[in-house]
This record gives C-alpha cells, sequence and structure tokens, in this order.
C-alpha cells in the first residue's frame, strides 16, 4: 500500500495531507466544524484548506454539535462525504444521538435505502492537564452501538492512510485523534495512499506476550517492550487501528502463538475495550493462556485536572511493564 | 382564497385516504395484527394532504410520528403503491423498508420520503444537511422537517433554525402544532402557546396557519415552497390543529374540547362544505369517493396481511456497508 517516497511528519500534518488529498479527489468531500475554517482548527489540522477550497468546502459552524452531525449524515444521505470536526470528544456528548440513533442505524432500519459515509474527526485522551471534560477516551461509549465504525491511529503514517479510507468508506466513521500524539514525528508517504480498516497491525513481533493497545498506549507499550527486552522478554505489540469493528483475527492469532495477552487502553477498566478484549480472548483461546488475560487501564474516575492527579489515574509505560509481569509469572 | 374543484376534490380524496388508513390500521391495530405502538393522523389530514400536494418526489421530507398518512401519499402518488406503508406498518417483507422500521421508521428515498427518526427532534438536524446537499448542488430541491409542538422543546430546535438561517438553507419547517405532547398542553411546555414566537428570532419567515382547513393550508405551503425554491432560504409554518387520538389510556382531554375539535373543526367535513358550495358536485358524489377510497385502503389492509413475513435470517443484514459483522 505505500509507496517508496517517505517524508517525517507529524501526526497533525499527516493528517492535514490526506484531508488535502481527498478534497482534492471528490468535489463532494466537504469540512464542517468549530474554527476549523480561517483558524485552521484548535490543534491546526486543517490549516489552510479554507483558504484553498473556500466557505463552502471548509464551513465553520456555530457550537451546535447536534446540528454539525445532523447536518453531515442529512448531506449524506444525499451522496455527500462530510468531513466533521468535534473539537475535543468529550463534547461527542451533544451529538450522541445523531450518532447513535441516527448515524449508526440508517442504514439498517430503511433497509439499505440510505447510507450515512460521515467521517467525524475528534481530539481525544489526556496527560496534559485538560481537566475532566476536554481530555477523555471515548471509545467505550460507542462499543455497544452496532453500526457505529471506530477509528483509531497511531502513527502519522496510519493517520494519513486510515484517514483517507475512512473518508471513502460507506459507514459512519468516529476517528479518534489523541491528543498526546498530535505532534509526534513518523516517516509519511506521500500522495494518496490507503490503510485499510478493520486491520490490526503488528507494531513490534515477538513470542513471549501479546499486548494489544490503541493510540497512545501502542506507544507506552512499544517503551515497555524495549525495556523488559533487556530482561529477555519477548513482546508482540498488537496496534489494533480500528476498534470497532475490530479485527479479532489477527489478535487471536497473536494470543494463540504467545499464550499470554495484556490489553492496555487509556479509557477507565469497566466496560471498555479492555474488558471486550480479554472476554473475547478468553472464549476463543482459553486453553492455549498460560495465565489470565491482563487488562492495564485508566482508574474508575473523572480525569482530575492537576497534572499530578491526572498521571496517578492514567496508565503508562509503568504500568504496561506491571501487566506484563504479572502475566509472566 | 378559494380552490378550484378539481383540486380541492383532489385533497379531499387525500385527506380521506389518510382517514381511512388511520381507521382500518386502528381497527387490524386492536385485533393485535399489528406490532409496536400507533399513533395516528385524525384530525391533521389537511396539513399532510397539503405538504404532499406540493412536494415532488425529488424534495425531501422527514416525517413525524403522526405521518403514515403522507408518507402513504407520497407512495402512491409517485410509485402507486401505498400499499407497502401499510406492509410496513404489519412488519411484512413487502414493506417499505421490508419491515425493519415499522410506523415510527417508513421510508422510500424515491418518493421524496426520508424518514422519521423517532427520537423527536433528531431529524430537526439531519434535514440541514440535506437542505446544505441541495445547496452546495445547486439544486432547486426543498428539505421539509415535519414536527410536533412537542418536538420544540429538543435543543435541536434552536441547533436547526439557527443554522438553517445563517446559510440559508432550503429548509421547510413545518410545525403540527396539535396542542399537546402526548398530555403536556403546548402553553405549559413552551414559553409560548404559539410556536411561531419562538421561531420568528432566528429572522426568517414564520406565519401561523389554520391547519383544519386545507385551502389554507394548502396555499401556505404553496407560498412557502416558492419562497424556498426561488433561493431566498426557510421557512416556518405553524398549523393549528388537534389530533384526535387521546394518550394509550384514552381520552384526558375536556369533553367541551374534544365535541369542538370532533365536530365543528373536523378537517373533512370543512372541506365537505366548502366542495358543495361550488355547487358542481353533490353529496352523493362525495360519499361515492369516500367509498372508492375505503375500498382501496381494505385492499391495502388485505395486502399486508396477505404478504409474507420478513426472512428472520435478514435480521443480521445491512448493520454496516459492505461489511458482514457477526459477533
Amino acid at each position: 500500500m505505500t509507496q517508496a517516497t517517505t517524508r517525517s511528519r507529524t501526526f497533525v500534518q499527516a493528517l492535514n495531507e490526506a484531508l488535502d488529498i481527498a478534497m482534492e479527489r471528490d468535489p463532494y468531500v466537504y469540512m464542517l466544524g468549530e474554527d476549523i475554517g480561517e483558524m485552521g482548527g484548535d490543534f491546526g489540522v486543517t490549516r489552510g484548506l479554507w483558504a484553498k477550497y473556500g466557505d463552502a468546502r471548509v464551513r465553520d459552524t456555530p457550537l451546535s454539535e447536534a446540528a454539525i452531525i445532523g447536518a453531515s449524515v442529512g448531506s449524506a444521505m444525499l451522496g455527500m462525504r462530510p468531513v466533521a470536526e468535534i473539537m475535543f470528544a468529550d463534547f461527542i456528548g451533544e451529538c450522541y444521538d445523531q450518532l447513535v440513533n441516527n448515524a449508526a442505524k440508517m442504514h439498517y432500519m430503511f433497509d439499505g435505502q440510505f447510507k450515512a459515509p460521515i467521517v467525524v474527526r475528534t481530539a481525544c485522551g489526556g496527560g496534559f492537564g485538560g481537566g475532566p471534560h476536554h481530555s477523555q477516551s471515548v471509545e467505550g461509549w460507542f462499543l455497544n452501538v452496532p453500526g457505529i465504525v471506530l477509528v483509531a491511529p497511531a502513527t502519522p503514517a496510519d493517520a494519513k492512510g486510515l484517514l483517507l479510507a475512512s473518508i471513502e468508506n460507506d459507514n459512519p466513521i468516529i476517528f479518534l485523534e489523541h491528543k498526546a500524539l498530535y505532534r509526534i514525528k513518523g516517516e509519511v508517504p506521500e500522495g494518496y495512499y490507503t490503510t485499510p480498516l478493520r486491520k490490526a497491525a503488528v507494531a513490534r513481533a515477538g513470542s513471549d506476550v501479546t499486548v494489544i493497545a490503541t493510540m497512545k498506549m501502542v506507544h507506552e507499550a512499544l517503551a515497555a517492550a524495549a525495556e523488559l527486552e533487556k530482561e529477555g522478554v519477548s513482546v508482540e505489540v498488537i496496534d489494533l487501528r480500528t476498534i470497532r469493528p475490530y479485527d479479532a483475527e489477527t489478535v487471536l492469532e497473536s494470543v494463540r502463538k504467545t499464550g499470554r495477552a495484556v490489553v492496555a487502553t487509556e479509557a477507565p477498566k469497566i466496560g471498555g475495550l479492555a474488558a471486550e478484549l480479554s472476554a473475547t480472548i478468553g472464549e476463543e483461546c482459553f486453553h492455549d493462556l498460560k495465565a489470565p488475560v491482563a487488562r492495564v487501564a485508566g482508574l474508575d474516575t473523572p480525569i482530575p485536572f492537576s497534572l499530578v492527579l491526572e498521571k496517578y489515574i492514567l496508565p503508562g509505560k509503568e504500568q504496561v511493564i506491571a501487566g506484563i509481569r504479572s502475566v509472566m509469572k | 382564497m378559494t380552490l378550484d374543484i378539481e383540486t380541492l376534490v383532489d385533497l379531499y380524496r387525500d385527506m380521506w385516504l389518510i382517514r381511512a388508513f388511520e381507521f382500518g390500521l386502528e381497527r387490524e391495530f386492536k385485533k393485535g395484527n399489528v406490532p409496536g405502538m400507533l399513533h395516528t393522523g385524525v384530525g391533521q389530514e389537511a396539513t399532510q394532504a397539503a405538504l404532499a400536494a406540493h412536494l415532488q418526489a425529488s424534495d425531501a421530507f422527514f416525517p413525524d410520528h403522526r405521518c403514515h398518512g403522507i408518507n402513504a401519499l407520497a407512495q402512491e402518488k409517485h410509485q402507486g403503491d401505498g400499499e407497502r406503508i401499510m406492509a410496513e406498518l404489519f412488519g411484512r417483507a413487502t414493506g417499505v423498508c421490508s419491515g425493519k422500521g415499522g410506523s415510527l421508521h417508513s421510508a422510500n428515498p424515491k418518493v421524496g420520503n426520508f424518514g422519521d427518526n423517532a427520537v423527536e427532534g433528531s431529524y430537526m438536524a439531519t434535514v440541514l444537511g440535506v437542505a446544505l446537499a441541495y445547496q452546495m448542488r445547486g439544486q432547486p430541491n426543498v428539505a421539509c422537517c415535519i414536527i410536533g409542538d412537542g418536538t420544540v422543546g429538543r435543543g435541536e430546535f434552536h441547533e436547526s433554525l439557527n443554522m438553517a438561517a445563517i446559510w440559508k438553507l432550503p429548509v421547510l419547517y413545518a410545525c403540527v402544532n396539535n396542542g399537546y405532547a402526548i398530555s403536556m398542553p403546548v402553553g405549559k411546555g413552551h414559553a409560548s402557546a404559539d410556536i411561531v414566537d419562538l421561531a420568528r428570532g432566528y429572522g426568517f419567515p414564520c406565519e401561523i396557519v389554520d391547519g383544519n382547513d386545507i385551502e389554507a393550508a394548502y396555499d401556505a405551503v404553496q407560498r412557502a415552497i416558492a419562497h424556498i425554491r426561488s433561493g431566498a432560504g426557510p421557512y416556518f409554518l405553524e398549523f393549528k390543529t388537534w389530533r384526535w387520538q387521546g394518550i394509550f389510556s384514552g381520552e384526558f382531554r375536556p369533553p367541551e374540547e374534544v365535541k369542538y375539535w370532533k365536530e365543528e373543526r373536523d378537517p373533512l367535513k370543512l372541506a365537505r362544505e366548502k366542495i358543495l358550495a361550488q355547487g358542481k358536485l353533490s353529496a352523493e358524489d362525495l360519499e361515492r369517493i369516500e367509498a372508492e377510497v375505503k375500498a382501496e385502503i381494505e385492499a391495502w389492509i388485505d395486502f399486508a396481511k396477505a404478504s409474507p413475513m420478513p426472512d428472520p435470517a435478514k435480521a443480521t443484514a445491512d448493520v454496516y456497508v459492505g461489511w458482514e459483522v457477526t459477533a
């Protein structure tokens, strides 16, 4: 899928390239959201696109999240390809009904007569003192919603390829962008390419234990793996990339090989992705497991403001290491 | 205004079709032949007939809970198969959504029916996008959302009217104010019993219309749609009307109110009087029309009952576009 020529780009630049390419390729692609126009978005993801494509295709909206998603869905019903920005994932409660009862069910309840090909980009995740309403991991809010797609890149190259794939896909997609990753750099192929949805990546191959992670936790898992390698523990890191519907095949194949599994997510443990993955691994790989599945997750609290408090409740490299050690006993 | 006799009789037939549809459906519901819940549009026929008369198949409308009538009219007018709305309500494979949607989610884009979202107010946001797509492509179409007075309590009411106003979108808001949101009187649930008072601040035309006077309703919809098609932006119509159906436990409104609306303000009775006043048709002519329509509705009910149930395996189809997903 990837082309030969790559350049070092930040996650934000990679997303910006994807949007530019998508807008250039398809006149029905347009964007709407708060301050995405001349200002270029709160995190600069849409910078420069308003100047290039104008008001009609890069639309600033009032603080009306329900209307942003409603307008996206309605236009998608007629074949437009909207890319909406919800500035912070925490605000998605304001448009939850639009996503859950409207976008997610439309194709099903109307017997395939309508599609809702929308992409909702949103900035999630903590670690920067954003406080209780600018830091949450919201994937668990949507895991129980048939029809919704959750995409969650961890690298600049995947951010670009997955965003292009998402814009071309006919399903309603929530595209999670972890704020701690916005400034990381990585090699990003030039030009157009897509990264397949519903396909996890093996971020690091290993043989003793499988860590399944998403977004920022992929990097924490890779750091943990590098450290444990010194002790002779070989860690395989799976970057899930699409959270719903997820690539069970890659996950289960890896766990069958290593016999140990750690699921690492930033969201609280109860009822979330970590719970779902560990249940599925338990159901499918029980006889291959040498230890119970370990869950590394955020504590069951809101996200506090003070950095000391926030650090206490969010998982990082040390918690992943502790999780791996617990299954290696 | 006075409509010509042909138009008036067509509208009378349409209104009768709605009433016969709802009465037939109610009868079958009571017999246990129709699953789920039942919200009928009896008493509100004039609004629906007026909207159906002016909306084209290339326009879009979002029906509300009491819109079996306009759904059936659109289906009948543009495809000649209104019985597929009836079949949908019976949960049959021949329904417009093959039984997946039912009363509150009957849709067919080919006739402009974009489907109800049964969370009242939700489609007030969706209608913006349909209108935006028309605007971005330079199409002269109208996106209409039919809402009740209760819907006005939703936050989407504000978000929708505001965004339609700033972007000058081709949206027709058809607010069917039937006096009650289930049991909540309109004046108790909102800051004004006249919804237009809440809508006027957005700066586009708002009108109160007698929703039981077919001529007034027809005229108002025509005026609003002409305004929208000219590119002048959104339009808000508040139809004052009254629903005949009580609440699930029965009638809760004062007897004198019920008597007034059913006997003096019945939209069909008012339309009949207008037709007879023109002196071109007799009472017998109208009875013949009523009998024809009733027979047609009975045929639709027979069609629905004789239709096969959906294949249970279809319950897992179309969750995603292009992906078969089983958990």
